[in-house]
């Protein structure tokens, strides 16, 4: 909203000031003065006079009132226009959308400054001649504007439903697709009036435009160019005043089109980067011991820590699963161990011992080494991860090739290995030619392509179907089994981890609550969560119960025991922040767990 | 009573080419179904089987390219037609995607109540009314109708989306994986929540989801659909006590279990989903099928009847036995 202030403020200034022009104690602005022509300054006229001897600054305000009052006609009349015939078209389709469309592109076809001039020679120059010239111009645009957002917004599925609701046609363009295309139009109005000003004060500087003696800009900087050497302000005070107009339109209207939004402005994005694969494996085993790692985001309102405290570790040729809600903060800690956290989080506490060397301490270059190499990661959503410009082979060879150089045909032999049905032409292929779970077994092959001692799998296999998700988990147990590459697998599905996971870390809030072997973990769960959770889980004979609630947000950790609000078994006492307690080599998070495990 | 009965409808997207016209792509191919008032139909199968496809066609948002739908003894009047729009009250559609599923621009107050202000003349104040009692019925506060949908959680808007759909009173529901994209904790919430109205508002519920366990406690039959086809109709406990079509044996044994005990061998089935421009003859699973044999590539199976309810469009299903 603050956003609004400076530039409404502006507009709102130059509008009023437009438009309150008689009233203002102003000297007309074409009555001539030839004794005083060119004057710098004289008492009453503060900008001084112009060549024939006209107040400037009367001139100017003057001058606004047509070259607003076009811009803004010719804007309005093109937006209403436009966005109707762009409404029409996307939604009806068929003849409405020829008709705009192949109209729109028509228009577009003839040179602007051109189809003005033909249009201005045809009728004669004069205002309304101006209007009507630059709402043709500025109408293909908001045509094509509102027939693209159309398009993509009736897509959407609450267009869908209002139509399953039976809303007629005309409730469904006005009330909820008009307000989503709102945004683009806006800005589009913007641009147009911007523009419309500017094109008029150049219709009008060649006499085109508004007839003389009527002031406008165009005509003023016109005039002034005559006698630019005697008097250069002349053609500054015109210049200046288009400039802040233009600038303060602009402004105004991006603000509004995020104040229009009640999403508000959206969050930065999670920033990804792609792994780099790297380097040969030395033979030792590895372990993954990490220790007490603390992740900070600085937010506007303050810190928030997304993970606290988070102490685990990996053996060779064991997987530890990691699962929780969303908004858990368990992607994060991955993305920590990874050296890959996005620029607004850092890591504030803790160790990840990885081979002798510190992780979250290490330099970017070693890391970068590792990463791939030794150590290789593989994401959620397979189609965003791949380059989809490149063929899958040269994605694979760069893997490799990242760190080391690549046997000609290896690339094929690792999508062989990932069990890729004719590899030889899949390896020609770009990655939109291939299914879900094909593109996530090349993930696979790309990050096993340097033979990995520790795997960190992000939901592998969340966006992919049951039957193809149980052909991926095969294959991540062989690759384990084979090389006795460690894994963290990183899931919300509790079914994936009771098949696939020698241990289980459960999180909530940013915390591990419970750790432990997964068969003793989920016949005796200690926690309340992990007990609810479980129960969750449409598996077995009973109903799932959920949990009530959410997860709360990482700004408003309860103060206590984080889970105590969703908390069955909550007492007084829960208000203290429970330690991690170990015992019997599991870990637990509860003050009252011995009274539910007896 | 049925409500919704359709005879082998089937929905055919004509292809685009540029130079010549493609091959149309069969999405939907002779599903039957029989939905009565209170009865709960789950829909199974992976992505790209048709299962979306089928609800929209129950629904009428799809004409069907062949077959005959009625609902409530009537036939499907074609889409957008005043009499199609009338009868929109009495059906509603729940959406798997939380977020896309609302208009961001709007409080929820008005888009629950544009089911309300549609298909009657009410005031507004009688509208805020049945709005809040929507609200509360959905298990939400009835005092946030103002709020705007970023305001809430998943599991919340997937609320808001429920009390829409109900706004004018529907009779049949169809929801379309409403909860597939829900943590595990608020699943649950949902599904009850959808059985709590099934029961207590009467409604026939078509429950479409790529989870077999989901729709385990909530409906009463399921069909297993593959490439467009049903493979495997039955009651619920039958059709998981003896799936009888090799395709709901690998969706089942692939549906990862907590508990050691209820896992079986895991089926990998190899190769890839049909094309759906392209099927193969005969059986469409046979191509990824461990049993197929020749007589599988002749014709399609037929729905054959089997004991317990369950109906096996497999010709083999009683060797496999």
């Amino acid at each position: 909203m603050r956003r609004l202030v400076w530039p409404g403020l502006v507009v709102a200034v130059i509008v009023l000031v437009a438009v309150l022009a008689p009233l203002l104690p102003l000297p007309d602005p074409v009555v001539q003065d030839v004794a005083h022509r060119l004057a710098p300054w004289l008492p009453g006229s503060f900008l001084g006079r112009d060549e024939f001897g006209r107040d400037v600054l009367s001139r100017l305000i003057w001058g606004a009132r047509s070259s607003l009052a076009v811009a803004f006609a010719a804007s309005f009349v093109a937006a209403v226009a436009g966005t109707a015939l762009g409404l029409f078209g996307g939604w009806f389709r068929g003849v409405a959308e020829f008709l705009a469309i192949r109209g729109a592109d028509v228009l577009l076809c003839f040179p602007p400054i051109l189809l003005a001039l033909l249009v201005v020679t045809l009728m004669g120059p004069g205002t309304g001649t101006l209007i009507f010239v630059l709402s043709i111009l500025y109408l293909p645009g908001f045509i094509r504007v509102a027939y693209a957002e159309v398009l993509s917004a009736r897509a959407q599925d609450y267009v869908e439903a209002v139509r399953a609701l039976g809303a007629p046609t005309g409730r469904i363009l006005l009330r909820t697709l008009l307000p989503n295309i709102a945004g683009p139009v806006l800005v589009q109005v913007s641009l147009a009036v911007a523009a419309a000003v500017v094109l008029e004060s150049g219709l009008s500087f060649l006499g085109l435009g508004v007839v003389p003696p009527t002031p406008s800009w165009g005509q003023m900087i016109r005039g002034a160019r005559a006698t630019m050497e005697q008097a250069p302000t002349l053609l500054l005070w015109p210049c200046v005043t288009l400039t802040v107009t233009i600038l303060a339109m602009n402004l105004l209207c991006d603000a509004l089109r995020d104040a229009l939004d009640p999403r508000g402005a959206a969050p930065p994005r999670r920033l990804l980067d792609r792994v780099l694969p790297g380097l040969l494996p030395p033979p030792a085993p590895a372990l993954l011991a990490v220790q007490g790692l603390t992740v900070e985001i600085a937010t506007p309102g303050g810190i928030i820590r997304p993970v606290e405290d988070l102490t685990f570790s990996v053996t060779a040729g064991r997987t530890l699963a990691i699962v929780g809600e969303s908004g858990s903060g368990k992607s994060m800690a991955a993305l920590a161990v990874m050296g890959l956290l996005p620029p607004a989080a850092r890591v504030a506490a803790g160790s990840a011992w990885f081979d002798g060397i510190d992780l979250l301490r290490a330099p970017e270059p070693a890391l970068r080494r590792l990463r791939g190499g030794d150590m290789a990661m593989v994401f959620q959503d397979p189609m965003s991860s791949l380059n989809p410009v490149y063929r899958i082979a040269d994605q694979v060879t760069e893997a490799i090739a990242a760190h080391r150089s690549p046997r000609p045909d290896e690339a094929v032999a690792l999508l062989t290995r990932v069990g890729i049905a004719d590899p030889a032409r899949r390896a020609r292929a770009y990655p939109h030619e291939l299914s879900g779970g094909m593109r996530q077994r090349v993930m696979i092959a790309m990050a096993i392509a340097n033979r990995p001692r520790l795997l960190i799998a992000d939901e592998p296999t969340t966006a992919l179907d049951v039957t193809v998700q149980a052909a991926i988990l095969d294959l991540l147990a062989d690759l384990r089994r084979e090389g006795g590459m460690g894994m963290v697998l990183i899931t919300h599905s509790l079914g994936v981890v009771a098949e696939v996971g020698d241990e289980v870390a459960v999180m909530y809030a940013a915390q591990i609550v419970e750790r432990g072997p997964v068969g003793e973990v989920f016949a005796r769960p200690r926690h309340p969560y992990t007990r609810a959770l479980l129960a969750a889980v449409p598996d077995g004979e009973h109903e799932a119960e959920g949990i009530p609630g959410t997860v709360p947000r990482p700004d408003a950790w309860p103060p206590g025991c984080r889970f105590a609000p969703r908390c069955a078994h909550a007492r007084a006492i829960c208000a203290t922040p429970p330690v991690l307690e170990v015992v019997d080599g599991r870990d637990i998070r509860c003050l009252r767990w011995r009274e539910f495990s007896a | 009573m049925t409500l919704v009965q359709a005879e082998a409808i089937e929905k055919t997207f004509a292809g685009r080419g540029f130079f010549r016209a493609a091959r149309g792509v069969r999405a939907v191919a002779g599903v039957d179904v029989a939905l009565a008032r209170g009865e709960a139909l789950g829909v199974v199968g992976e992505s790209g089987s048709g299962k979306s496809t089928l609800g929209r066609l129950l629904l009428g948002l799809l004409p069907v390219s062949a077959g005959r739908l009625r609902f409530d003894g009537a036939a499907m009047p074609a889409p957008d037609t005043a009499a199609w729009r009338a009868l929109r009250a009495r059906m509603g559609i729940v959406f798997q995607d939380p977020f896309g599923s609302l208009d961001a621009r709007r409080n929820i107050g008005a888009q629950i109540g544009d089911g309300i202000a549609i298909h009657g003349h009410v005031s507004a104040g009688e509208r805020a009314t049945r709005v809040a009692g929507l609200l509360a019925q959905v298990g939400l506060d009835p005092q946030r109708a103002g709020a705007f949908p970023h305001e809430f959680s998943g599991g919340q808007r997937q609320r808001i989306g429920i009390a829409r759909a109900l706004a004018s009173g529907p009779e049949f529901l169809v929801a379309d994986e409403p909860v597939s994209a829900l943590d595990v904790s608020i699943q649950a919430q949902v599904v009850r929540l959808l059985g709590d109205l099934r029961r207590d508002l009467g409604l026939a519920l078509l429950f479409i989801s790529h989870d077999l366990l989901v729709v385990r406690h909530l409906c009463d039959r399921v069909l297993v659909m593959y490439a467009g086809r049903v493979m495997e109709e039955g009651p619920v406990a039958a059709l998981f006590a003896q799936p009888r079509h090799p395709y709901t044996r690998a969706l089942l044994s692939a549906t990862p279990m907590l508990d050691p005990a209820r896992r079986i061998a895991r089926i990998i089935l190899p190769g890839e989903p049909p094309s759906p421009s392209n099927p193969p003859s005969g059986c469409v699973f046979r191509t990824r099928c461990a049993h197929a044999i020749d007589a599988c590539a002749g014709s399609v199976p037929a729905l054959r009847p089997m004991e317990q309810g369950q109906s096996v469009a497999c010709i083999r299903a009683k060797d496999l036995a």
